[in-house]
C-alpha cells in the first residue's frame, strides 16, 4: 500500500510539472461567446529549426485569421511517432490536420483513414495517392534550377561543382538536385511530377560546368562535415560546393574555412541557416534559396480554415498550392534575415 | 515478486484514471485500440530483453534487429521471394543472431554490453547497405498484413493483431519462467552465476537460450512493426527501441543485477510507457516534454520500488529479531 501511494505521489508530481505549462499549440484562448473556433493541428516530420519557422507561420495565421485554434506537433522519432500522434488527434476529434508525410507510399492507407475522419492536407511533402484535399509545397525542381543559377553567378567561368545532401530518398532532395544539374548543363526544363533523375554516383560534364558525384550523410552532422572535407581533399580544382539541406552549407563553409580556402571555393545553399546567412553577408557564400518555411505554416492554416468554413475554391484543379521560394543574395540579405529573425522568435515563443 | 506487480499496476491505474478524468476521448474505442496495439508491440520486445536481464546480461541490439528484419522483409518482397518463406527465414535469422550473441558471450567470454553494442552497429549498417538505404514498403502481401496488423472485431471494438501475439508470447514465457525447471535455473543463474554452476546447472546453455529468445522476439517485433507502419526506413526503423524495451523490463521489476523479473510486470510497464505518451498527447502537454516525463516516471517508479524493498527487508529483519527475543 505504502508503495502504491509513493508511486502515485511520484507520478502526480511529474504530471503536475507537465501540466503546469500549456503545450506549444494549445495556448490560444477560447473565443468567449463567439462562433466556436475550428480546432486544427499542424504535424511535422520531425524536430528541426526548420519546423520552428513553419510553426511561426502557423501561429501568425492563428493570430491574423482568427476562428482557428492550432496545435503543433513535432514527432520526435520518425514514422511510428507520427502515426501515433495522428491517431491521438483523431481521438481528440480534431477538425483539420496538415501533415508532412514521412513515407507517402507506405502511409497512403493510413492517411486515407485519417482523411475519412477529418479534413486532411499535406505540406512540405505530398502523398499524391492519398485522399488529402490539397498539397501546400514548393516546386523543388524549379527551386533547384534557381540554385543552379546562383552557382552560375558564383563561378561564371565554369568549373567543378559538388552537391551535398542529407538523404536522396526524399523526393524534394532528388528534385532539387536534378534542378541544379539540369541548369548547370543547360538542359531543357522538366515538368514537376515527371522529372527524370540522374544517377547519384555519376559525374556530369557540360560545356563549362562539371557536376561531381553527390554525397549523402543521413542527417549525421559529423558525416556532413567530413564529406565536405574529403571533397576538398579529393578534388583540387573544386570551384563550388552546393548544400541542399539546411545544415549542409554551414558544414561546407566550416570545411572550407579550415582548409584555408574561404572565398576560393564558393558555396551556394538551400534554406536559411544563420551560419549560411552570415557567410552571404560576409561574402563567403554566394546565396541561398529559401522556401520561407513560415509560408508553409501560414498557408496550411489558411487553406484548412477556408475548407472548414465551406470554401473549397481555395483548392486548385491540380491540388497543388505553390508557396514559392526566395533567392537570397548579398543584395537582399539584411531584409530577409530580419524577417527570419522575427519568425524564429515567434516560432520559439512558448505561449 | 507479487509486490513488484502491485507497484507498477498502481502506477498504471493512476495514470489511466488521471487521463480518463481530464481527457474525454481517452476512453474511446479508437484510442483504446491504439493503446492496446502499441503496448503489445512494446511488451513483446520487453519480454525478450527481460530474459536476458534476468541472467544479468543486456541486449542493445534489439532496435537494429527490428530494423534489419523489417528492411530485409521489404527487400525480399521487392526481389519477388515468397513472402511466407521470407517470414520463416527472417525469424530463423533472428534465432541465429541470438545464438551468435550467446556463443560470443559464453564461449568467447565477451561482455554482453560489447557484443550487443557491436550488433547494434553491424545490423543497422547491413540494413542500410543491403537496401541502399531506400525507404520501402510491403506491397502485395495482404495476408501477412492482416496477420501482423489486422484487427479481430468484437462488436465494434477491434482487437489488434499484436495483442494476440503478445498473449501467446506472454503465456509461453510465463510458463517457461515459473513452471519449468529451466525457469528456476535462469533465476538461480542471475542471482549467483558461480553458485548455479557449482550446483551443476549448465549456465552457458541457459544464457544462450536467453539471448536466442531475446533476438527472436526482436525479430518478431520487426515484422509486427513493419506491417504496422507499412513502411521501413533502414536508417531509422527501430532506432532506440532497445532502450524502451530495457525501460519496460526494468520498470516491470527486472533488476539489471539479474535474478529478478516477472512477465506480467514487463507487460504492464510497457503499457505504462505507451500510456504516458498517449496521455501527454491527449492532455496537450508539450511533446518536447515527453521524454522528460517518461524518464522521470521510470526513475521515480524504480526508485520507489528500491526504497520500499529496503523498508520491507528491514521490517522483516526487525520482526525476526523480535521473535527471537
Amino acid at each position: 500500500m505504502i508503495k502504491k501511494l509513493t508511486m502515485m505521489a511520484a507520478a502526480a508530481a511529474v504530471f503536475a510539472a507537465g501540466c503546469g505549462k500549456p503545450s506549444d499549440g494549445d495556448g490560444a484562448t477560447e473565443g468567449g461567446g463567439a462562433k466556436p473556433k475550428h480546432k486544427i493541428a499542424y504535424v511535422t516530420n520531425g524536430i528541426d529549426p526548420f519546423w520552428d519557422l513553419c510553426a511561426a507561420g502557423v501561429k501568425q495565421a492563428e493570430n491574423e485569421l482568427g476562428g482557428v485554434e492550432c496545435e503543433i506537433h513535432f514527432p520526435p522519432k520518425g514514422l511510428a511517432d507520427q502515426k501515433s500522434i495522428l491517431e491521438t488527434l483523431l481521438t481528440k476529434g480534431i477538425k483539420g490536420i496538415a501533415v508532412s508525410p514521412i513515407d507517402a507510399d507506405g502511409q497512403t492507407k493510413f492517411l486515407n483513414e485519417v482523411a475519412s475522419e477529418t479534413v486532411l492536407i499535406t505540406h512540405d511533402a505530398d502523398a499524391p495517392k492519398s485522399n488529402r484535399q490539397v498539397y501546400v509545397g514548393t516546386d523543388n525542381y524549379k527551386a533547384g534550377r534557381a540554385l543552379g543559377q546562383l552557382v552560375k553567378e558564383a563561378i561564371p567561368d565554369g568549373g567543378e561543382v559538388m552537391i551535398f545532401v542529407g538523404r536522396l530518398e526524399q523526393l524534394n532532395a532528388r528534385q532539387r538536385r536534378q534542378g541544379v544539374i539540369d541548369e548547370l548543363l543547360d538542359r531543357p526544363h522538366q515538368v514537376l511530377g515527371q522529372v527524370k533523375f540522374d544517377e547519384v554516383a555519376k559525374v556530369f560534364k557540360g560545356d563549362k560546368y562539371t557536376v561531381l558525384d553527390t554525397r549523402t550523410d543521413n542527417f549525421v552532422m559529423d558525416t556532413a562535415k567530413s564529406n565536405a572535407e574529403d571533397a576538398i581533399t579529393k578534388h583540387k580544382d573544386l570551384a563550388c560546393m552546393v548544400g541542399l539541406f539546411a545544415y549542409n552549407p554551414p558544414r561546407c563553409l566550416a570545411a572550407i574555412r579550415e582548409a584555408g580556402k574561404l572565398g576560393q571555393i564558393k558555396v551556394c545553399g538551400f534554406d536559411e541557416d544563420d551560419d549560411l546567412l552570415q557567410a552571404i553577408k560576409d561574402g563567403h557564400a554566394q546565396g541561398t534559396i529559401s522556401q520561407q518555411p513560415w509560408k508553409y505554416g501560414y498557408n496550411s492554416v489558411k487553406v484548412l480554415k477556408a475548407i472548414l468554413d465551406g470554401d473549397t475554391s481555395v483548392i486548385p484543379a491540380n491540388k497543388f498550392i505553390d508557396v514559392g521560394f526566395k533567392v537570397v543574395t548579398s543584395k537582399n540579405i539584411e531584409a530577409f534575415w530580419s524577417e527570419k529573425r522575427k519568425m524564429a522568435a515567434l516560432g520559439a515563443k512558448k505561449d | 515478486m507479487k509486490k513488484n506487480i502491485l507497484g507498477i499496476l498502481g502506477l498504471f491505474i493512476f495514470i489511466f484514471i488521471f487521463t480518463a478524468y481530464y481527457s474525454e476521448p481517452f476512453l474511446s474505442a479508437y484510442n483504446m485500440q491504439n493503446l492496446i496495439k502499441w503496448s503489445s508491440l512494446y511488451a513483446i520486445m520487453g519480454i525478450g530483453v527481460a530474459f536476458v536481464i534476468i541472467t544479468g546480461g543486456i541486449d542493445l541490439s534489439i532496435g537494429s534487429v527490428i530494423g534489419l528484419v523489417a528492411s530485409l522483409m521489404a527487400l525480399a518482397i521487392k526481389k519477388g521471394w515468397d513472402p511466407n518463406f521470407a517470414v520463416v527465414m527472417l525469424l530463423g535469422l533472428s534465432l541465429g543472431i541470438g545464438l551468435i550473441h550467446g556463443l560470443l558471450i559464453t564461449k568467447v567470454k565477451l561482455q554482453p554490453f560489447v557484443v550487443t553494442l557491436c550488433g547494434l552497429l553491424v545490423y543497422r549498417g547491413i540494413s542500410r547497405w543491403m537496401t541502399d538505404n531506400q525507404t520501402m514498403q510491403y506491397p502485395g502481401t495482404d495476408k501477412l498484413d492482416s496477420l501482423f496488423s489486422g484487427k479481430v472485431l468484437m462488436g465494434s471494438f477491434g482487437l489488434p493483431a499484436p495483442l494476440f501475439f503478445l498473449i501467446v508470447v506472454a503465456i509461453l514465457a510465463a510458463i517457461f519462467l515459473n513452471r519449468t525447471i529451466w525457469g528456476r535455473y535462469l533465476f538461480a543463474l542471475g542471482n549467483n552465476e558461480d553458485g548455479a554452476r557449482y550446483s551443476g546447472i549448465e549456465t552457458d546453455r541457459l544464457k544462450i537460450v536467453a539471448y536466442v529468445i531475446c533476438s527472436f522476439l526482436a525479430g518478431l517485433s520487426g515484422l509486427l512493426f513493419a506491417y504496422e507502419l507499412d513502411s521501413v526506413q533502414p536508417a531509422q526503423t527501430g532506432e532506440f527501441y532497445e532502450l524502451y524495451a530495457i525501460a519496460a523490463a526494468v520498470l516491470g521489476g527486472c533488476s539489471l543485477r539479474g535474478g529478478q523479473g516477472t512477465i506480467l510486470g514487463v507487460i504492464i510497464a510497457a503499457a505504462v510507457i505507451r500510456l504516458l505518451r498517449n496521455s501527454i498527447n491527449l492532455l496537450g502537454i508539450s511533446t518536447h516534454l515527453e521524454y522528460a516525463i517518461i524518464g522521470m516516471v521510470i526513475l521515480c517508479g524504480v526508485a520507489a520500488d528500491e526504497i520500499i524493498k529496503r523498508v520491507m527487508a528491514r521490517r522483516r529483519t526487525a520482526q525476526v529479531t523480535t521473535a527471537r527475543k
